[in-house]
């Protein structure tokens, strides 16, 4: 029997069916749970939280959700080691309920994904991720090249990785920084960050590798019709570009 | 004179009642939450006038759905904690956004909460230390 994933969908979510529809097409036995079915959330084998705006981003954004009855069953799911991945609102929530970087206390935030900078403004672009860390200190990575690049979109206002001095040397000195905004070759440099995020986090790995928080949208860059360097010709439909990523999650599993 | 003024809604607040009962979750005694925007401003020695300007120039207060006040001093007000930016206030208001968030509790059987519960509420949810400080 294969792996089940939940895709939990809180009021506010707005990208759980394309990420919901890639997983299946990369080989993933995933479903959407609601959140007034979080009873049911212990069912599952792994998790994937999608974007969008989770209880409307009040009080802050992920704050509600991250304390959410659907969060105690993924919180208590990621301690004991199953995988979990957060995109964009999904990352978000991770970080307000303190599993990544994992550095403090459950629900103790110590960074947080905040409003963009310098600008504060909402970006829309087209981004690169680039792989920081080794493949296998990442379970969802796993099956990367070293130093993977991603395509995904950028789709965010509050995507900026922002903590205190002494977090932000705990996130680099515990190898959290799981991926940097890059260029399409591979180079890493200011110009590729869209948000003044620290370090140009793009996204954030726990201590135990199986809980990881990115911003960008690797699902929107995942079938060649949403893919910028697709070739005339190919399938639209077919999975490409950021779905290397939902592939490698899938590989995990099985 | 440096003045703080309170912006708040007189309409229902669905991000304060969401947040009590998000608090009432985690067994915090919250009955209820009043938030408000906390801006400051230069009265030029004249509260009265700023109030009217801010009411009457309609960019950080709507009359369809606002109250605002100028508030005696620059602290929050009983049962009430401030959570603001730890980047600096200057910066903040350059971006046009309030200086702090007020949030008011009220505890069980309609008391000003006391600062144990103010405390609680701000280490459970109110406040991520990463980005934001309380000010009591």
């Amino acid at each position: 029997m294969s792996a089940r994933i939940a895709v939990p969908v809180f009021p506010g979510t707005n990208s759980e069916g394309e990420t919901v529809r890639l997983l299946r097409d990369c080989g993933g036995d995933a479903e959407l749970v609601h959140w007034s079915r979080a009873d049911t959330l212990h069912n599952y084998d792994a998790f994937v939280l999608p974007g969008g705006f989770a209880y409307e981003d009040r009080v802050r954004a992920g704050a509600i959700a991250a304390h959410d009855r659907a969060m105690d069953a993924v919180i208590e799911a990621a301690v004991r080691g199953k995988l979990v991945l957060g995109i964009c609102n999904g990352a978000q929530i991770l970080l307000e309920a303190g599993l990544v970087p994992g550095t403090g206390s459950l629900r103790r935030p110590t960074a947080a994904f905040t409003r963009n900078g310098p600008v504060p403004h909402f970006v829309c672009r087209h981004v690169y991720m680039k792989l920081r860390i080794a493949p296998a200190r990442c379970a969802v990575t796993a099956s990367l090249p070293e130093g993977a690049v991603v395509p995904a979109w950028a789709a965010h206002a509050e995507g900026r990785l922002a903590a205190t001095p002494e977090h932000l040397r705990e996130i680099l000195g515990g190898d959290h920084l799981a991926f940097v905004y890059a260029h399409a070759d591979g180079r890493v440099d200011e110009a590729a960050v869209p948000n003044g995020s620290a370090f140009g986090c793009a996204g954030l790995v726990n201590r135990m590798g199986n809980v990881l928080a990115i911003m960008p949208h690797p699902e929107r860059d995942g079938r060649n019709f949403t893919h910028l360097d697709r070739c005339e010709g190919e399938n639209v439909l077919a999975p490409s570009g950021g779905a290397v990523l939902f592939r490698s999650f899938v590989e995990a599993l099985s | 004179m440096m003045r703080a003024v309170a912006i708040s809604l007189k309409i229902p607040d669905n991000t304060a009642y969401t947040a009590a009962v998000a608090l009432r979750r985690l067994g915090l005694d919250v009955e209820g939450i009043e938030r408000s925007e906390i801006w400051f401003f230069d009265d030029g020695g004249d509260a009265a006038a700023l109030l009217l300007r801010i009411t009457s120039d309609e960019t950080i207060f709507n009359p369809n759905k606002h109250r605002a006040a100028v508030l005696a001093a620059a602290a929050p007000r009983e049962g009430e904690v401030w959570i603001e930016p730890l980047e600096p206030v200057t910066q903040a208001l350059a971006k046009g956004e309030a200086a702090a968030i007020a949030w008011r509790l009220v505890g069980a059987h309609g008391a000003s909460a006391d600062r144990e519960l103010l405390s609680a509420a701000v280490e459970r949810l109110l406040c991520n230390p990463a980005i934001e400080r309380p000010v009591y």
